[in-house]
């Protein structure tokens, strides 16, 4: 009965405890650093709560921390939040300059906030940025910080097992960058076949043009082709950066969607053009949804990234190279079908069938995830 | 001029005699169709809006900040297994009392600087009761079977058999916790074995008898510790719900009266009187507890729903507070964000996303609930056929998950 008495009160707070502690959440603990690379200046916000830890904040321990605990502890805040960061350059060590020292709010209250302006030596950008502020006291804080520069801005997190970032510098980077972006682009669009199906459909019409027309057919088949193809890549270039730069944001299963309707449709208005004659049109009022569909791609890869308008260039002008690549060689196949009455007869009917076909089993499985 | 005919009507044209324009004038209406949609739907990342202004002029006599009660852990480590051992306990009492994750960050770091090893038997059963609430459920199973599996001690056994017992059931591994439940009666009989039990078949199909049961021992279990009592009345509480009884209510404040900081037992009361419209004892229950996101999501829907006028300054705070969260990625509650993006927000796609990942991870019937009614309202039947399908299986019923009927 002994033992009882004695193990009892800590099986009290254990056996509560397994149940509540699934169930429950609150703010935990976390610091703001923001890096203004084209400033070369930072701002770091620590919590006032946290701080305490650290710094004896309350001196007449009465578990409030007024104002003027905070100011009369301003030195000793300063060393503190300094020594646990430090941002580096090849050249050595940077210096934080004092721009600006307050208070701040983030979602759970006060905070002690600071802006420095960062000089490094020779006149050097940081390359990296190092934080362990709190981590000896606390595994689950964490510095959120946020880079921002004229090409956007990302987001990222240091804990004690990475403690270190390092920042985007130095001129290699955006050429790679818009390297594996082009790839990736001529990439999507060979493999993406409602994109393919879209191009065939829209181009199927132009190869044929051919008995009528004359000598010029060819230049005017070209002019034709040109017109059509601009205008994809006008509306979805559009769309496309829209949507990577985060100022328009559609549902994917819906855009998916409207894409396999749209080859559908397309292929339809070969036979009976209810939408017009004028191809171009067609390719870019479907181009636009296209633009959204492609940028799912692009957002997959480029989260967190910092040179999201090279990301984007690059992508773009990937996804137009595979188109061109696709029609120079694929164009004058067709138009030396074209001159054979079989294919214009079966073969053509019969491809829209099965793109008009594919395109709606798309569509149906596509619209029955939304 | 005729190219090819489908049509047997008549043979349409297919070209216009005329060449395309070279480079379309944009005046084309679908593109300011296009256009217009597109801003329509604009929206912007609220993690890219600029953080608040700093303020360098603030008056020395405000109050910027208040401490919790207790003092700040110091920075020494303890000196002795038992004074971490007491440590560690204190600080996980404090993360479940006021639902502050800094505890159990504290509680972490004490660990990693210890440097003895092998840990003795309550400080692995400490450690396990950490790795649960940090959802590291495979590291708390780890520490509990080398407890049960090495340890002479019976408190020790029987404090990781309970552990471990309701691990499985939060899981929904009702076997595995029929199991412990079983063993922990072997090794310590009375309310809270039983009680561990009845859970159990509650979930499985018995809530009935397992209530009659549980009701029947209570009564006659004068005898019982209090701790014991209590944990009973938490779980015939649970079961009322389940079987859709007001009595519920009664079980779930007698628990609050004698523990006011059992967080767990005010959500699932807040959490029962907004199913049942009672919008002004959401308030009263949640009122204070602004800081634990459970509770907060609850009030906040109460507000909404009751017209509060103080609903926009909460649905503020919590969209400030979850996209911090977001930000920090990896310690953000999935339930509660999922019934935040559900009730409060309208975007049962996204809501429906967490909610899965949160059922991945618990399966109490509040996150079941949360899964089909994220399902329902994205129109999502895979998910719906494999909740129910789950259901069925377990021959789990519940009143306060209609949805669950197909």
């Amino acid at each position: 009965m002994i033992a009882l008495r004695l193990w009892t009160p800590w099986l009290l707070i254990l056996t509560s405890l397994t149940q509540s502690s699934l169930a429950l959440a609150h703010k935990a603990s976390d610091s703001f650093i923001y890096l203004d690379s084209d400033a070369g200046e930072l701002r770091i916000d620590v919590a006032l709560r946290d701080l305490a830890l650290l710094v004896p904040l309350d001196q007449n321990q009465d578990r409030q921390i007024t104002g003027r605990e905070v100011r009369s502890q301003r030195p000793a805040i300063t060393r503190t939040v300094e020594n646990g960061l430090e941002l580096s350059a090849e050249s050595g060590v940077c210096r934080l300059q004092g721009l600006d020292w307050g208070l701040s709010r983030h979602s759970d209250g006060r905070y002690a906030a600071a802006r420095y302006r960062i000089v490094c030596p020779d006149g050097d950008d940081p390359e990296q940025l190092q934080y362990s502020l709190l981590f000896d006291r606390d595994s689950l804080h964490r510095g959120l910080v946020r880079i921002t520069s004229d090409s956007g801005s990302t987001l990222a997190v240091l804990s004690p097992d990475r403690n270190t970032l390092p920042l985007t510098s130095g001129s290699s980077r955006p050429l790679e960058t818009f390297t594996a972006f082009l790839v990736e682009g001529v990439v999507h669009l060979l493999i993406g076949l409602d994109h393919i199906l879209f191009l065939l459909v829209l181009v199927l019409p132009v190869s044929l043009m051919a008995q009528d027309t004359g000598n010029d057919s060819m230049t005017s088949r070209m002019v034709r082709l040109a017109g059509i193809v601009t205008a994809f890549t006008v509306a979805h270039s559009i769309t496309l950066a829209l949507a990577a730069l985060k100022l328009v944001t559609l549902p994917i299963a819906w855009v998916e969607t409207i894409i396999a309707l749209s080859i559908a449709v397309a292929a339809v208005n070969v036979v009976w053009p209810v939408l017009g004659r004028k191809t171009w049109k067609l390719a870019f009022a479907f181009g636009l949804i296209h633009g959204f569909g492609f940028a799912s791609v692009l957002g997959n890869l480029t989260s967190g990234m910092s040179d999201l308008a090279v990301a984007l260039a690059g992508f773009n002008l990937g996804v137009e190279l595979g188109q061109l690549g696709l029609l120079v060689l694929g164009f004058p196949v067709l138009c030396l079908f074209s001159r054979w009455r079989l294919y214009q007869r079966a073969i053509v009917p019969f491809m829209l069938l099965a793109v008009v076909g594919t395109s709606l089993v798309w569509a149906a499985e596509r619209a029955a995830s939304i | 001029m005729t190219i090819f005919s489908v049509n047997t009507k008549g043979s349409r044209t297919l070209l216009d005699p005329c060449p395309a324009t070279f480079l379309p004038a944009l005046r084309g209406r679908a593109f300011w169709i296009g256009l217009g949609l597109a801003g329509l739907l604009l929206s912007r990342d609220p993690l890219q809006a600029a953080p608040s202004p700093i303020q360098s002029d603030f008056v020395d006599d405000t109050v910027l900040a208040t401490l919790p009660d207790t003092p700040p852990v110091p920075e020494q480590l303890p000196t002795t297994s038992t004074d971490l051992a007491d440590r560690v306990q204190n600080l996980i009492g404090k993360a479940r009392s006021t639902g502050d994750p800094r505890y159990l960050g504290y509680a972490e770091r004490l660990f990693q600087r210890w440097p003895e090893s092998p840990l003795n038997d309550r400080l692995l059963v400490l450690r396990a009761t950490l790795s649960q609430s940090l959802h590291r459920f495979e590291q708390a199973r780890e520490d509990l079977t080398v407890v049960l599996e090495r340890s002479r001690n019976r408190q020790h056994r029987i404090q990781a058999r309970l552990t471990l017992a309701n691990l499985e059931t939060v899981r929904g591994r009702y076997a595995e916790a029929d199991h412990q439940c079983r063993q922990l009666a072997l090794e310590y009989p009375g309310l809270i074995a039983e009680s561990c039990s009845a859970q159990v078949a509650a979930r499985t199909g018995d809530p009935e008898a397992a209530y009659r049961a549980l009701v029947t021992l209570l009564a006659n279990g004068e005898t019982e510790r209090s701790t014991a009592r209590l944990w009973a009345e938490g779980t015939l509480g649970d079961i009322a719900a389940q079987l859709g009884r007001d009595v519920a209510e009664n079980h779930w404040r007698n628990v609050l009266s004698a523990s006011p900081s059992d967080l767990y037992t005010r959500v699932l009361l807040a959490d029962w009187h907004l199913q049942k419209r009672h919008y002004q004892e959401v308030l009263a229950i949640t009122e204070g507890h602004e800081q634990v996101d459970s509770l907060a999501v609850i009030r906040v829907i109460a507000m909404l729903r009751s017209n509060h006028p103080e609903q926009d300054v909460l649905t503020r705070q919590l969209r400030e507070r979850f996209n911090e969260a977001r930000w920090r990625g990896a310690l953000l509650h999935q339930r509660d964000y999922a019934r935040f993006l559900l009730d409060v927000e309208s975007r049962p796609e996204q809501a429906l996303e967490h909610a899965r990942n949160n059922w991945q991870s618990q399966r109490e019937p509040l996150d079941t609930r949360l899964l089909l009614r994220a399902a329902q309202a994205a129109g999502n039947r895979d998910t719906l056929a494999l909740l129910r399908q789950w259901l069925e299986q377990h021959g789990q019923t519940d009143a306060r998950y209609p949805e669950a009927a197909s």
